[in-house]
């Protein structure tokens, strides 16, 4: 509306300045239906967004809702599998709560994921960058490579745990070909020595998981703009400076993005340690999604496994809001980056 | 009648004649009486055609197949859906049935100790009724048949007998050096052992790791050790409860079945502490264990050229046993014995119920337990016991080891909340296998694990139940 017809200095209307006028309104009346229109488009834009977003409200309200609702009464209901219906259980307000956060199975269950999910994950992420690396740049027979990487990714976790049972035994092929190459007698006994069983599924879980880890920072690389590496090379910089200054701090997000979704994912493995130890030797493997199987369906303990979970859930979104915050931070940052070097060009 | 020649008094005193030769042993009756198997074909027919939905895992299932096919021709009763499932993980699976009153399935071929907690959970149907119809009988050899009742009444059909036999190498302690050198630093002959004591010292002085020979051939991991550990406690003179559902486990008894049960490392192979069937049948099978306590269905392995380089090269006997009493206690046991149990809320219920007892007859089931191939069938019947596909399967002396050891067999832990119990002990001998427990304090931890689950389940119930655990088991000493 600023720029709407005046009306003159001698107070009175001129031919011009009543042209000027109709021109003014009919401007007005153009911006008025611009307005509109830009109003009815975004509200189709959002009508749009929420009709994407309407399966998974959907799949929230009427599948995973009423499961958390039950596992939340669970919680604060003990039910013996025994004795009665569930709906007629005991109302014990927190002390499953209680009795879970006191269990030492329970502690040592999640030292045991945490160890497991972050050696696994800072695995899945080195190799998988390693691979990265060498893949982002177009070359010959690429296509090919990528395959080849993303094979195990595509193997079924129980499969993966079956074959190398056959594999790892102490005279198995693995130990022989590693004493063959390395020429000293290497005997590490993976599936019953229970200092390194956790170890064995987590190097199992790296390779099963580091194509995902591939995947995700193939695209960060290949998605970092050319000019800042084009420019740091013209000043002459070596290439690890590149790769540790240039490339390394733009692929930051990427890089969280990828140790958060792998971390999660390795916080609930259940399919390989389960096929392979089933918690044991002793329990060596006794992970949490491992003992809150076994609570729930070994020892029928819904209630106390119910509330199991809903602790391990209110942990992994303490750590996802953490990883939000991170990925924001890292995000805000770089466009801050990209905005300082948009002026830089301008000037 | 006169006309025929016959008096009135000549006819009633030939039908009396005729109903007492029909008692006198050796006379054929005249009416043909319906066999077992006819009345239960007869009972099915009642009921109406349908396929019936289950659970079983395939090894199990293929024997069968044959076995179901005649019924199906018969009665037009079929097997549709299966859920091929471990007969290891089915106990899980079956609860969640349980907990949902899920009628998919209409049977479960599962592990006959999680009857009390799936009974007790409501899951399952009686079968007496149907047995009776039927004019079934459990042909079972000794008392095991009792294992598939639960609260005086039948939950189950064996399909598996699944004892335990001791297997000692035939080769080893028949070979005149290793006799001499026996005898010489022992004493003693050197023979198929009779105590846990004598089996001990003959693994570690047949022993030789560095032609991969070892000592034992048992499993010691978690989910399968608790088996070895109560044959010896229960030789002992062991017993898990007291009357009033106190663990009585922290015994003399028991820290004796623990010591033994560690000594096994001594003998075992190093990677024994996580292998299951799948790693110790082929190592028996292949030469390379002195002796063991294992399921009898090994004989079959061991018998088959095809899957064994031992043929021949085993003693089928006795599991050792204790004088820890001041007498000697032998005591085998079976688990997981795998039997055919049905689902309450299934609307075929009838129909899976004759086809159980059909597959359950001693004379249908010689072919399913005689599988040299798919041999997780185990021989349990009487029939079986002198059945000649069945002795040729498990070889005469195979067959009169499991004939001797179902004498004194035992079950596991037979009560509501099984699998709870079991896992507490599995996991803390585990542990103390593995080094991560001191071996004294196993039972006493256990003992802790186990009060605190007979709290939960309740311990009036779990009193209820000591009756029918108490009923299972065997009453004799000794095998006669």
């Amino acid at each position: 509306m600023g720029r709407t017809g005046r009306i003159g200095p001698s107070g009175s209307f001129s031919a011009k300045n009543q042209d000027m006028a109709v021109d003014a309104l009919s401007t007005g009346t153009t911006q008025l239906s611009s307005e509109a229109r830009s109003r009815s488009r975004r509200l189709a834009v959002r009508h749009f967004k929420l009709s994407l977003l309407l399966p998974l409200i959907a799949l929230f309200a009427f599948l995973l809702m009423p499961v958390l609702l039950l596992q939340l009464y669970f919680s604060f209901h003990q039910w013996t599998v025994y004795l009665g219906s569930w709906s007629e259980a005991d109302f014990v307000g927190l002390d499953l709560f209680r009795e879970v956060l006191t269990d030492p199975r329970f502690g040592w269950a999640i030292v045991r994921s945490l160890a497991f999910a972050i050696s696994s994950t800072l695995g899945c992420f080195v190799f998988g960058f390693l691979l990265a690396y060498l893949m982002y740049k177009p070359f010959r027979g690429q296509a090919f490579f990528y395959i080849i990487f993303i094979l195990p990714m595509l193997t079924v976790p129980v499969v993966v745990a079956y074959t190398a049972e056959m594999m790892l035994y102490q005279s198995g092929p693995i130990n022989d070909l590693i004493s063959r190459i390395i020429g000293v007698d290497f005997k590490p006994a993976w599936l019953s020595n229970p200092d390194i069983a956790l170890a064995t599924v987590a190097l199992l879980e790296i390779w099963n998981w580091t194509p995902f880890s591939f995947i995700i920072l193939l695209a960060g690389l290949s998605a970092i703009p050319k000019e800042p590496i084009e420019a740091a090379e013209i000043l002459g910089a070596s290439r690890w400076r590149i790769f540790w200054e240039v490339q390394l701090p733009l692929l930051r997000p990427v890089i969280l993005l990828a140790l958060v979704l792998r971390f999660l994912e390795a916080m609930a493995e259940f399919p390989k340690t389960w096929a392979l130890f089933q918690g044991g030797p002793g329990s060596a493997t006794e992970t949490l999604p491992i003992y809150i199987f076994m609570t729930t369906w070994q020892y029928f303990q819904i209630s106390k496994g119910a509330a199991m979970s809903y602790i391990v859930m209110l942990l992994m979104i303490v750590i996802v809001l953490i990883a939000i915050h991170l990925l924001r931070r890292e995000k805000r940052s770089l466009d801050q980056m990209y905005e300082m070097r948009a002026k830089e060009a301008e000037a | 009648m006169s006309r025929s020649g016959f008096s009135r008094r000549t006819f009633l005193q030939g039908s009396v004649g005729l109903t007492v030769a029909n008692f006198v042993p050796g006379t054929t009756p005249f009416a043909h009486a319906a066999t077992m198997e006819e009345q239960t074909i007869a009972a099915a027919k009642a009921v109406g055609k349908a396929d019936v939905n289950g659970m079983i895992w395939s090894p199990y299932l293929v024997p069968m197949k044959p076995v179901i096919a005649e019924f199906t021709k018969e009665t037009g009763i079929g097997i549709g859906a299966v859920q091929d499932i471990s007969i290891f993980d089915a106990p899980q699976r079956a609860m969640a049935e349980a907990l949902s009153h899920s009628p998919q399935f209409d049977f479960i071929h599962i592990d006959s100790n999680m009857i009390p907690s799936l009974a007790s959970a409501g899951y399952l149907e009686p079968l007496d009724e149907y047995i009776k119809k039927a004019g079934f009988q459990l042909d079972a050899v000794a008392d095991y048949g009792k294992f598939m009742k639960y609260g005086g009444q039948t939950f189950g059909v064996p399909t598996d007998g699944n004892v335990h036999i001791q297997y000692t190498r035939k080769d080893l302690i028949d070979n005149p050096d290793n006799k001499k050198r026996f005898a010489d630093k022992f004493g003693v002959e050197l023979k198929v052992p009779e105590t846990w004591e004598d089996n001990l010292r003959l693994q570690e002085f047949l022993m030789d790791p560095s032609k991969d020979l070892y000592g034992s051939g048992n499993l010691r991991n978690r989910a399968n050790g608790p088996t070895w550990w109560y044959m010896i406690f229960y030789s002992a003179g062991g017993f898990p409860f007291d009357d009033d559902m106190k663990p009585t486990l922290d015994t003399p008894a028991g820290q004796y079945a623990v010591d033994l049960y560690l000594q096994d490392k001594k003998v075992n192979h190093p990677e024994a502490a996580n292998w299951g069937t799948p790693q110790m049948i082929p190592r028996i099978a292949q030469g390379h264990v002195v002796s063991c306590q294992y399921w009898d269905g090994t004989c079959k392995t061991i018998a088959n050229p095809k899957q064994s380089k031992t043929v021949d090269q085993f003693y089928f006997s006795l599991v050792p046993g204790s004088k820890f009493t001041g007498k000697m206690v032998h005591r085998s046991i079976s688990s997981p014995l795998a039997a055919i149990l049905i689902n309450k809320y299934s609307p075929r219920k009838a129909q899976a119920a004759y086809l159980a007892l059909w597959l359950g007859s001693g004379k249908n089931s010689i072919p399913i337990v005689s599988d040299p191939v798919n041999a997780f069938n185990d021989a349990w019947a009487k029939e079986h016991m002198k059945a000649e596909p069945v002795l040729k399967a498990y070889t005469p002396e195979g067959i009169k080891a499991v004939e001797t050891n179902f004498q004194v067999v035992a079950p596991p832990i037979y009560l509501t909340g099984y699998l709870e119990f079991q896992d507490a002990l599995g996991k803390n001998l585990s542990e103390a296998y593995v080094g991560q427990l001191p071996g004294k304090d196993v039972l006493k931890k256990t003992e802790n694990e186990w009060n605190a689950i007979i709290g939960r389940i309740g311990r009036s119930k779990l009193k209820n139940d000591l009756a029918s655990y108490k009923a299972v088991m065997p009453t004799k000493a000794v095998p006669t």
